[in-house]
């Protein structure tokens, strides 16, 4: 038997600092660590502040999800008010939210994921007329035949592997890759439209939104709206079948414990009815959410305190590990290994993300859209519900995600009323708790908060969704899920292992978020 | 198709930035084609560019995406060559470090931009391939031509160093000085990043072979010298003394903790997101997010709240 140990370290196009090694036994993944290398400790610093700062500094946890943050955040402040916004601010924070996350799909599949199944050197046998393939082409050229150190960067080197074999495809997805960016900015416009900005809307508040809408920003968002929506169906849909029946393999690569959590996430102007069901799939039984299951634990995590499963706002301060700590502990063969905490659902390890909200809502039943659409995808590709459970049925997700989403943010924005503030406000009040919970597009996200005698911060807990996906092993060594998604993997190339790479950014990363 | 190979259109959009960012022209449109046709004679040449995360959340990377003017594809084949960016690069795991290892031992001329604050007092809260972050800034800073922070975290902390963190989170300037390093800085403060700054600030590198003109806290003047303040379409509601105690109401937004006296940006003119919005226009009291008090331990206040005299700088708890 030989073994061997593979590190990656940085897995770059991921959002923030992530290293993971696996032990290698007879080219087989024998297990695996994940470990989120960046701590700022964010949470536990806004104790004292104005709570209403956290609707502003928790987006500042991610700059490519921020818009999740800003309205778990409100969602926790509204909770603990006992308020509601009023259907245009509901309406304007779902424009708001949906566009936006529909952005983080494309920038997760086009650029953080695409490059690890299309092949950029094809564009090298491009003959036609398109300027923008004619233009790259020229440009890897001269890069690949000139005496640079480092020719062709960014997309050179990589690693070498079984990227896609159809021409046409290749070349219709790099065409695609350099298109989605005009597309992406186009709707951190219709975000900015409502929110103010984007990355990071300032807009969202407790009470709604502050932006008041008018016929004139409602008609540039629907404008806005039709260009994706283009792109969106045409080469979005086309480019995910492309590389869904190119690498058929990928629908069993990547499987994890098959444990989905998500919350409910878009509702209607009521503010109930959600778009997409919340829930726990339990080795394939749907059960209704209980926030109560929920607690994290960090035992393997770079903290000193005595750890067990903590449940939120169970703790009010977490002391880091310092630099000797630390580094003893990276000597240990059983040592703490990341930053992350280890969150447990009834002490169960749990998968959030796109392919969790797609499969809770497929059993929940209250969307037919959703279900007939899986249906409709599954025949197409010859899988079945469970193959959700995969690197492609994880990427097959943020479309269904994005296709489900458009049509809705289509319906909402035509129920707006211009001229109408979408925002209300209320005394912050005292002594009281509150819970935000929605989805960002990498999963279940959670905001707690605790209000003092003085109308400020007492603790805040944000449990985010790759937390639950990046954790570490918990007390009783349960690995986390990308861990359990990457045991089993066989690797073709040790030196390439291009393989535990796919799989670790189907679950989409993100350690800024998940250790804040 | 928006991707264009016509490099008079090109430069005419690298002019346009320039103009849309709110900066006057550094060369006329006549010159950038003059370059363009003979890179040397005008000293044209695509400067190196290696981009590094420290303690940041990804959004001044994302917003440099939104950028208009020029297309992506330009900035990465034609106006710059980026050698590494944590999410654009295909490299990945040990051709990381392989790269940032070459391009120290190269000596040939580069920029590192930094986005993140660079925890000092725990260099273990920023790892990346299996050294703190600060020793890579430390050894990719000490080599460059010229280091730009961009973001609010990079040029003066930011949400890193807030009241309450431990990492003990400095700004580049501040790291720079620490460690004694004398490479030229440039400081892009708001969160997040405004894709035109840099853009202007890349393409004065480009035919200066210098850094555009700087204040004391190292900014562009062209961006940084007027307040959200000065420049607010509230402004004249501010003269007035007519001031908005709810949100949703006309009337300078001081009294709801608007920062825009003490925060020094040209969002107001130029807005966010091509000029789609900033955050004034979105009714919402401006937050600071370019300030270096940025962010304070109260960023909006109701009409409950004790409001702080106009323009008093609340300091940090």
């Amino acid at each position: 038997m030989t073994a061997t140990k593979i590190t990656v370290d940085p897995l770059t196009r991921v959002e923030g600092h992530l290293k993971f090694e696996t032990r290698i036994e007879n080219g087989v993944v024998a297990s695996a660590r994940t470990s989120g290398m960046l701590f700022r400790g964010i949470e536990k610093a806004l104790i004292g502040y104005d709570p209403r700062t956290a609707l502003q500094l928790t987006q500042r946890v991610c700059g490519v999800c921020p818009y999740a943050h800003a309205e778990a955040a409100a969602l926790a402040l509204e909770n603990a008010m006992g308020i509601r916004p009023n259907a245009n601010g509901q309406l304007l924070r779902n424009l708001i939210v949906g566009a936006y996350q529909v952005q983080d799909c494309l920038f997760h599949f086009y650029q953080l994921s695409a490059l690890d199944f299309i092949d950029v050197t094809a564009v090298l046998e491009y003959r036609g007329a398109d300027p923008g393939l004619t233009a790259m082409r020229d440009w890897v050229r001269a890069e690949t035949r000139s005496q640079r150190i480092f020719p062709a960067a960014p997309f050179l080197p990589r690693y070498k592997g079984d990227f896609l074999k159809d021409r046409e495809a290749n070349l219709s997805a790099v065409h695609n890759y350099l298109e989605s960016f005009t597309v992406m900015a186009s709707l951190h416009k219709m975000v900015a439209l409502f929110g103010g900005k984007s990355p990071h809307p300032v807009a969202i508040e407790a009470g709604g939104v502050t932006t008041r809408p008018t016929i004139n920003n409602l008609a540039q968002y629907r404008t806005l709206l039709n260009q994706v929506e283009r792109f969106v169906h045409s080469c979005y849909r086309e480019d995910i079948l492309a590389v869904a029946k190119a690498f058929p393999g990928y629908f069993k690569e990547g499987r994890g414990y098959g444990n989905f959590l998500s919350f409910p996430y878009f509702p209607d102007s009521s503010g109930k009815n959600h778009l997409f069901a919340g829930g726990a799939t339990i080795v394939g039984r749907h059960t209704a959410l209980d926030l109560n299951a929920i607690t994290e634990d960090h035992t393997y995590s770079y903290y000193k305190n005595k750890s067990g499963a903590v449940k939120p706002l169970g703790a009010n301060r977490l002391e880091p590990l310092d630099w000797q700590e630390f580094q003893r502990e990276e000597q240990l063969p059983d040592g703490k290994y990341s930053w992350s905490r280890a969150p447990r659902y009834g002490g169960k390890v749990m998968e959030t993300g796109a392919a969790a909200r797609v499969v809770n809502t497929y059993h929940s039943g209250r969307n037919p859209a959703l279900n007939r659409l899986v249906d409709q995808l599954n025949r197409d590709l010859g899988i079945g519900l469970k193959d959700y459970n995969s690197v492609l049925g994880r990427h097959l997700s943020r479309y269904i995600t994005v296709s489900l989403l458009l049509k809705r943010l289509k319906e909402q924005v035509e129920q707006v009323q211009p001229g109408v503030l979408g925002f209300s406000e209320k005394e912050m009040p005292r002594n009281v708790k509150g819970i935000g919970i929605t989805e960002a597009s990498r999963g279940a996200l959670g905001h707690w908060v605790e209000i003092d005698n003085k109308g400020l911060i007492k603790n805040y807990e944000m449990v985010m969704p790759t937390t639950w996906n990046m954790g570490p092993r918990d007390a009783t060594g349960q690995p986390g899920a990308v861990e359990q998604m990457l045991i089993g993997t066989r690797i073709a190339d040790p030196a390439n292992p291009l393989e535990l790479a796919r799989i670790v950014r189907s679950a989409d990363p993100c350690i800024a978020c998940s250790v804040h | 198709m928006t991707i264009t190979l016509d490099r008079r259109k090109f430069l005419q959009r690298i002019y346009q930035v320039v103009l849309a960012a709110g900066a006057a022209p550094l060369l006329s449109f006549e010159e950038l084609l003059a370059a363009e046709a003979n890179p040397s004679s005008v000293g044209w040449s695509r400067p190196d560019l290696v981009w590094l995360q420290g303690a940041s959340c990804s959004g001044c990377s994302t917003s440099f995406l939104n950028v208009e003017q020029i297309t992506i594809l330009d900035f990465l084949t034609y106006f710059s060559r980026v050698l590494y960016h944590p999410n654009l690069s295909s490299a990945t795991g040990t051709q990381v470090p392989q790269i940032l290892n070459k391009l120290a031992a190269a000596n040939k001329p580069y920029i590192l931009i930094l986005e993140g604050a660079i925890p000092v007092a725990m260099p273990h809260a920023c790892m990346m391939a299996h050294k703190p972050i600060s020793e890579w800034v430390n050894l990719l800073a000490a080599k460059a031509s010229a280091c730009i922070a961009v973001g609010t975290c990079a040029a003066s902390g930011g949400v890193a160093k807030m009241a309450g963190t431990l990492t003990g989170a400095a700004s580049l300037d501040d790291f720079l000085k620490q460690r004694g390093i004398k490479t030229p800085t440039v400081n892009l403060p708001a969160c997040p990043m405004h894709p035109e700054h840099l853009v202007y600030t890349l393409l004065h590198f480009i035919k200066s072979k210098g850094l555009p003109d700087l204040d004391d806290a190292r900014r562009p003047r062209q961006f940084f010298t007027h307040s959200v303040h000065e420049r607010c379409p509230r402004y004249p509601a501010f003269q007035a003394r007519d001031f908005a105690l709810r949100i949703g109401e006309e009337g300078c937004l001081l009294e709801l903790g608007c920062q825009g006296p003490v925060t020094y940006n040209d969002c107001v003119a130029s807005g966010y997101n091509g000029n789609t919005n900033n955050c004034v226009r979105a009714g919402h009291p401006c937050i600071g997010c370019a300030g270096e008090l940025f962010p304070r331990a109260r960023l909006y206040h109701t009409h409950d709240d004790p409001a702080p005299a106009p323009g008093v700088i609340v300091k940090r708890s």
